[in-house]
């Protein structure tokens, strides 16, 4: 049975620490923009923690939620590309070719997570910091839309090892950088379609919700936290 | 008739258009990005240019990879025969290790070729070099030979082809013919995709198989 990739994030684990943002650029080697591009929204960042502050000063809370791509089901991004550079792949990856992407940003228009970003320059790394880029993930050139794969690179890397010693991929074996990075370990990450793997089960958990679920896009990442009918004076 | 022939300097204004284009977006810089190329960084153990980037470093560079042009002949730093050792007996598995296992085979390092050269062959100057570069601590820095294009965004893991039975030859050629390894298959995608979609059971040809 082909694997279905997903994820759960549990928002009251999360401390909103940013070390998933900082996993995921160094993995993903992902360029920084300057300060002018990014008030221009240039910058990118395939996951990034929303605030939400609730209350007034000084009774204030701040909720984090980290969102990245949501690998959705029934992706709006695909429908749209003209060039097919977003597609599906036979375990439900929502991948990302930059090979035939021509940069209409159609994509990027059409997700309603905006977690699509395009590469407005040629990213430059001063030498020799250029030695830290990871030597399995493409780096991007100007023009191409680039996202979250997941850790594409990673998903290959398990499966072929689990092959060439002709044994399955376990559960937990395989995480993404920002679940290895999250110190509280908020994120989970395995496969769907095996119903005892520990992101099956806590994506059918009371506790779960998906974002903006009401569009229909069908996301693959369950939000779980503690809901106001479990206990209405929470909220 | 007269509109016809005006099109071939139209076609030329046009060229001339688009390859000024090209020329300023290849060698322009990005507007307001940080610059790196102040004093405490222009000078750089790791090559020439301060920075690196993505970009093409000129427009000929931007012309043959979209030709796709790339050298046959890879200089390398030692003149090693892959015909002398293969006639001997050698495999490739003695010294591209890693072809089994992961994705990378491996070029071996001179430690390597110790295994046997501390014994063998000792009397000659290629392995008298080799054993002097060793105890100097030095090694090869060998060049790749199929070196594809950065924009290629292709990946290519060598295990899984292994173990589906796929020659060395079918995409390296027939190396005991070769002295240094020279790029005997043009490896484009028609050669990969051709094997992929005809072998049976048939490999994937989803993008995301060696595109990432």
């Amino acid at each position: 049975m082909p694997f279905r990739w997903g994820m759960a994030i549990d928002l009251n684990a999360c401390t909103g620490c940013e070390a998933c943002v900082t996993a995921c650029h160094a993995e993903n080697n992902i360029p920084t923009v300057s300060a002018e591009q990014a008030s221009r929204g240039r910058a990118m960042h395939w996951i990034r923690v929303e605030r939400y502050y609730e209350g007034n000063f000084p009774d204030v809370r701040v909720k984090f939620r980290p969102v990245l791509c949501q690998q959705c089901d029934n992706a709006p991004c695909e429908a749209v590309c003209p060039t097919y550079a977003a597609h599906h792949n036979e375990d439900g990856l929502n991948a990302q070719v930059y090979n035939r992407c021509i940069g209409t940003r159609y994509c990027a228009n059409a997700c309603p997570y905006n977690v699509r970003f395009f590469n407005f320059f040629n990213a430059e790394w001063p030498k020799p910091l250029h030695l830290q880029l990871n030597p399995d993930v493409s780096v991007r050139e100007v023009g191409v839309m680039e996202k979250c794969t997941f850790c594409v690179q990673r998903i290959k890397a398990a499966k072929t090892a689990a092959r060439a010693e002709h044994r399955a991929l376990v559960d937990g074996a395989l995480q993404p950088a920002c679940a290895q990075a999250c110190p509280t370990s908020a994120i989970v990450f395995g496969d769907l379609n095996d119903p005892d793997s520990r992101v099956a089960r806590l994506a059918r958990s009371p506790r779960g919700t998906r974002l903006l679920e009401d569009l229909g896009a069908e996301p693959k990442i369950t939000y779980l936290q503690k809901q106001p009918w479990h206990e209405p004076d929470a909220y | 008739m007269a509109s016809f022939r005006l099109l071939p300097s139209a076609f030329c204004l046009l060229l001339a258009a688009v390859l000024l284009i090209v020329t300023a977006a290849c060698t322009l810089a990005s507007p307001g990005q940080p610059k790196w190329n102040d004093a405490s960084v222009s000078r750089s153990r790791w090559g020439t240019d301060p920075v690196f980037t993505p970009a093409r470093s000129s427009f000929g560079q931007a012309f043959r990879e979209f030709l796709g042009r790339r050298p046959t002949d890879v200089a390398q730093p030692f003149p090693f025969s892959h015909q002398i050792h293969l006639s001997k007996g050698a495999t490739c598995t003695d010294c591209h290790t890693g072809v089994e296992q992961g994705p990378r085979a491996g070029l071996p390092s001179i430690n390597t070729c110790m295994i046997c050269h501390s014994q063998i062959a000792t009397d000659r100057p290629l392995i008298q070099q080799i054993t002097r570069m060793q105890e100097e601590g030095r090694d090869l820095n060998w060049n790749r030979v199929y070196n594809y294009f950065p924009e290629s965004h292709v990946r290519f893991e060598h295990a899984p082809h292994i173990r589906a039975k796929v020659e060395c030859s079918t995409c390296h050629g027939a190396q005991i013919e070769q002295t240094v390894a020279r790029r005997a298959v043009d490896m484009d995608m028609q050669f990969c995709v051709n094997c992929h979609k005809n072998n049976k059971p048939q490999a994937s040809n989803d993008c995301l198989t060696c595109h990432y």
